[in-house]
């Protein structure tokens, strides 16, 4: 009995230790970048890095001071609830047409083309996009993060479809609904922790895309993450403007993760058990 | 109300063919239950009734529409699933009145009849919970209350009574036999067991391999079955088989060489036939004066149900029962000498299984 005892705090003990070890790799960068952008811009570099500072604004102010970074943020905010909306439009009947008919090679093609590397798309969109004078345009880079959307959308959903029992389905059929009715009556009301779930990953992951943002756009709409590109310089990095940056660029996909935390779990996990 | 026409229909998943050519008439206000093993294509039979199974080829009517093509939506038939199928985010009231809704009947309509229809089923104190807050039998109302409010031509029922414990399920299934005595609508219901095939049927269709064996009703199937798979599907415990055949003056029992009392009308049909399967209902097994009389068996196995006692025994090679009065109180190992009741044993062909006598 004691044994026994013994050895589940020591199974606790250690599965703490896990947990706190992988807290501090993952967290580490984090905390860094966020302590960082409230350093004084000689400390930002400083090494041994100084723990103990007096914070300050001042990279902040000089983020908005030399750049336009409301704009960027709202391109972001445009490009990203843009395209997190056209992923979900399209998303949310495709992963319900797929799990109602079982045909999944529709599914399989937005996976494979997600899984491509973006510099696949990005040279015959650059060359798309030029030609119908668009380049620049807030559409173009909505086009292109439907790209990065809608697979998140419909691979989130596809199980929460596959977990609602077919015979409710059935059952709305025989009371009347059409496909169409049933989606919105029945299967959506049903999976509305994974459409949350969906929307959050896709705007998290669209908000985060750099690639074709910086291809894409041009100076009046570059998003955030593209622009704070722009502060690595040859010889010249402003390390202090970077961090701020980087922190209010990850601030929006954190909060919102913080907020949603306990919808996100359950939403992931969703289809994976029958109720 | 309607009834169901089923002509020369055939379902085939790819090359694989359900439902051979099977042709059904339903009347008006009957209650028909289909039953049959697993993999029979009674369930299927029932979907394509619903709409919910493309047809093959051949003719499906309800009433005097030919609905092959038509979507399960217009077919006007209400369903009750075997998992219940409610809608888990509606409350048991929004889920009664969702097919209302959907064909745009009054708020005051819906609100009468989905009343109406709890008061039937007794669950009014439910209205307001979700599905997850109740129990199964409960939940099986609610099925059926969501069916009842539509007033359909049809109501069919897939096995509805399979989650259901066994105490609950003979509850439920009177309350069903009893509202449809009061609703007086044509209903289909599909099960695997012969008790609630033989209690709540006007008709009973007995299928194998998607082909009907027998068409008829409860009493018919059980007294006059049409082959052998009925004779041994209906009845618990099932019938007895014996492989019998006619040698010199008397019916012997193949395997054994043992000589059974037959009535004169078997024994004649089985002189014609030469050999053939004698079949024997445990029930109809009755202790005979002496051992020339009947057949001695040694008891095997005894089972007291309370109301009767089965008695397992070997008998000519073939493993049978005898249903016998409690107060016998036979032991394992009594030799007791049996005898089939005149007029209750059947005949079958040795080859096809059809019914001799």
């Amino acid at each position: 009995m004691n044994d026994a005892a013994t050895t589940d705090r020591w199974i606790r003990c250690l599965n703490t230790l896990q947990l706190v070890l992988a807290g501090i790799v993952i967290m580490t960068p984090t905390v860094w970048m966020v302590l960082s952008s409230f350093k004084p811009s000689f400390e930002v570099t400083a090494y041994p890095p100084t723990l103990i500072f007096t914070p300050t604004l001042a990279n902040y102010a000089e983020l908005t001071r030399t750049t336009p970074f409301l704009s960027y943020a709202l391109n972001s905010l445009v490009v990203t609830v843009g395209s997190t909306a056209l992923g979900l439009l399209f998303g949310i009947p495709a992963a319900f047409a797929v799990s109602w008919t079982r045909i999944s090679w529709p599914a399989i093609l937005t996976l494979a083309a997600r899984m491509a590397p973006g510099t696949l798309f990005l040279l015959p969109w650059y060359v798309m996009f030029r030609q119908v004078g668009m380049i620049g345009s807030y559409t173009a880079l909505i086009l292109s993060h439907a790209v990065i959307t809608l697979p998140i959308v419909i691979w989130v959903l596809l199980p929460s479809f596959d977990g609602i029992p077919r015979s409710v389905f059935e059952a709305a059929q025989v009371d009347g609904c059409s496909v169409t009715r049933i989606l919105w009556r029945i299967a959506l009301p049903l999976v509305a922790s994974g459409v949350a779930v969906s929307a959050i990953l896709a705007f998290v992951f669209s908000w985060n895309y750099f690639l074709f943002a910086l291809v894409l756009s041009n100076g009046d709409s570059k998003t955030l993450i593209a622009a704070a590109f722009n502060f690595i310089g040859e010889g010249s990095t402003q390390w202090g403007a970077l961090m701020a940056a980087a922190t209010l660029i990850a601030l929006p996909p954190l909060v919102l993760a913080a907020l949603v935390q306990r919808w996100l779990v359950s939403g992931l996990t969703l289809g994976a058990v029958k109720g | 109300m309607a009834s169901i026409s089923i002509r020369n229909l055939t379902k085939r998943y790819g090359n694989f063919t359900v439902i051979p050519d099977l042709n059904l008439e339903i009347a008006d206000h009957e209650f028909v239950v289909f039953v049959g093993p697993s993999g029979c294509g009674k369930s299927t039979l029932l979907r394509i009734i619903a709409g919910l199974e493309p047809i093959s080829s051949g003719d499906l009517y309800i009433g005097d529409k030919r609905v092959n093509g038509v979507q399960a939506a217009q077919r006007d038939i209400a369903m009750v699933f075997q998992d219940y199928a409610l809608y888990p985010h509606m409350r048991v009231y929004d889920n009664m009145s969702f097919a209302l809704e959907l064909r745009g009947t009054s708020k005051a309509e819906i609100d009468a009849r989905v009343k109406r229809a709890a008061a039937l089923l007794h669950i009014e104190p439910y209205l307001d919970r979700k599905p997850k807050e109740l129990s199964g039998g409960q939940r099986q109302r609610v099925a059926m209350g969501r069916a009842i409010v539509r007033n359909p031509k049809a109501f069919l029922f897939d096995e509805p009574l399979s989650n259901l414990d066994a105490k609950l399920r003979g509850q439920v299934r009177a309350e069903i036999k009893a509202l449809s005595q009061q609703l007086k609508t044509t209903m289909v219901f599909v099960t695997h067991d012969q008790i609630e095939a033989m209690t709540m049927a006007d008709r009973i269709v007995v299928l194998q391999s998607g082909t009907i064996q027998q068409y008829d009703t409860p009493e018919t199937v059980y007294e006059r079955p049409a082959n052998q798979f009925v004779a041994g599907f209906i009845g618990s415990p099932a019938m007895n088989f014996f492989p019998v055949e006619w040698r010199g003056e008397s019916a012997i029992l193949s395997q054994g060489e043992t000589a059974v009392p037959l009535d004169r009308e078997i024994t004649g049909r089985l002189r014609q036939a030469g050999n053939a399967v004698l079949g024997i209902r445990p029930e109809h097994f009755v202790l005979a004066a002496d051992a020339a009389d009947g057949v001695a068996v040694t008891v095997r196995l005894v089972e007291p149900l309370g109301s009767d006692t089965l008695i397992h025994f070997d008998l000519a090679g073939v493993s049978a029962i005898a249903r016998v009065d409690p107060a016998l109180r036979p032991k394992v190992g009594d030799r007791l000498n049996l005898r089939p009741q005149p007029g209750k044993t059947h005949l079958f062909d040795a080859t096809n299984g059809q019914v001799l006598l």
